[in-house]
């Protein structure tokens, strides 16, 4: 009994699921441009690292929007773009994957829409 | 007269070569296959891969980053970054090759172009040669094609105890919508 109860447990931990990033607290809350510094400062230490970030939507995509010129947030579901505004102040929570050297762009995953 | 109309004409198409017509993407899927028959599935999908591509010459230039890979299964992706691919201290993967004989300009109904460059993962660097299915559609470029690379040409050391789950050849699958970059 306590045999195949430890191992559906193990086999259910094994088999979880990544959590998503609703589910995470950001490792930083605060403005676009502070950020920025942060992420110059030590790109590695905020790699796979949910954040929430303050800041303009200066630009907005299909499929994402870009924040005071410089974070790329892409969005899980595209449907929450369509409320957004171009130049519209902004709160919104993602996984940062890594700075794409191409664009000059700090990129976030899976990106909600906080405020 | 005539010398003069050719003249034009030439300055035009000068003019078409010069202005560097450039397509890109922030949000292209890569994804990558290594399961083995038999054993649970080793898949992962990213779909925030950058790319950016020269209408005029073909030249291709794309990046990936590993955090943005998505499993299905939570330790799986943990060990990929943390164990395989050392996300922390690589966390990307480049391209830089070219699109042979491609051009916007002279675009054809032939939709099969052979796609040559450099793949570096974990700062080593391996040949890839390949073919892709472009289409030009609607002011966007599709395109899309796949490939296999091997693990040990990148330095990535598979324990083991999980080597028969593994694939030796792992099929990486492409598949990018640009649109022209203004």
């Amino acid at each position: 009994m306590i045999i195949s109860i430890s191992i559906i447990s193990i086999y259910q931990y094994i088999s979880l699921a990544p959590k998503k990033v609703v589910a995470i607290i950001p490792e930083y809350s605060g403005n676009a441009n502070e950020f920025n510094y942060l992420v110059t400062d030590n790109l590695s230490y905020w790699i796979s690292k949910v954040v929430q970030i303050t800041g303009k939507a200066t630009q907005v995509n299909e499929d994402g929007i870009l924040i005071n010129g410089t974070i790329y947030c892409q969005f899980e579901n595209k449907k929450d773009i369509q409320s957004i505004i171009e130049n519209q102040n902004i709160v919104v929570k993602g996984k940062l994957v890594g700075f794409d050297e191409l664009l000059m762009e700090i990129k976030l995953n899976q990106c909600i829409i906080i405020q | 007269m005539k010398t003069t109309k050719i003249l034009i004409i030439f300055c035009v198409l000068l003019s078409l070569q010069l202005h560097a017509q450039k397509y890109f993407t922030r949000s292209g899927i890569t994804q990558f296959e290594a399961s083995e028959k038999a054993f649970e599935p080793i898949e992962a999908i990213n779909t925030s891969t950058t790319v950016i591509l020269d209408a005029n010459n073909g030249n291709i230039v794309s990046q990936v980053f590993m955090a943005g890979f998505q499993f299905n299964n939570a330790l799986m992706q943990e060990h990929f970054n943390e164990n395989y691919m050392d996300s922390y201290q690589y966390p990307k993967a480049t391209f830089k090759g070219n699109l042979d004989n491609f051009s916007l300009i002279s675009f054809n109904a032939n939709n099969s172009y052979d796609l040559n460059g450099l793949l570096t993962i974990k700062g080593l660097e391996k040949n890839i040669q390949t073919t892709v299915d472009v289409k030009v559609e609607n002011d966007q470029i599709f395109i899309s094609g796949s490939f296999f690379v091997s693990a040990k040409d990148f330095n990535i050391k598979i324990p083991s105890i999980v080597r028969d789950k593994i694939a030796n050849q792992i099929q990486i699958n492409i598949d990018y919508e640009l649109i022209e970059k203004k």
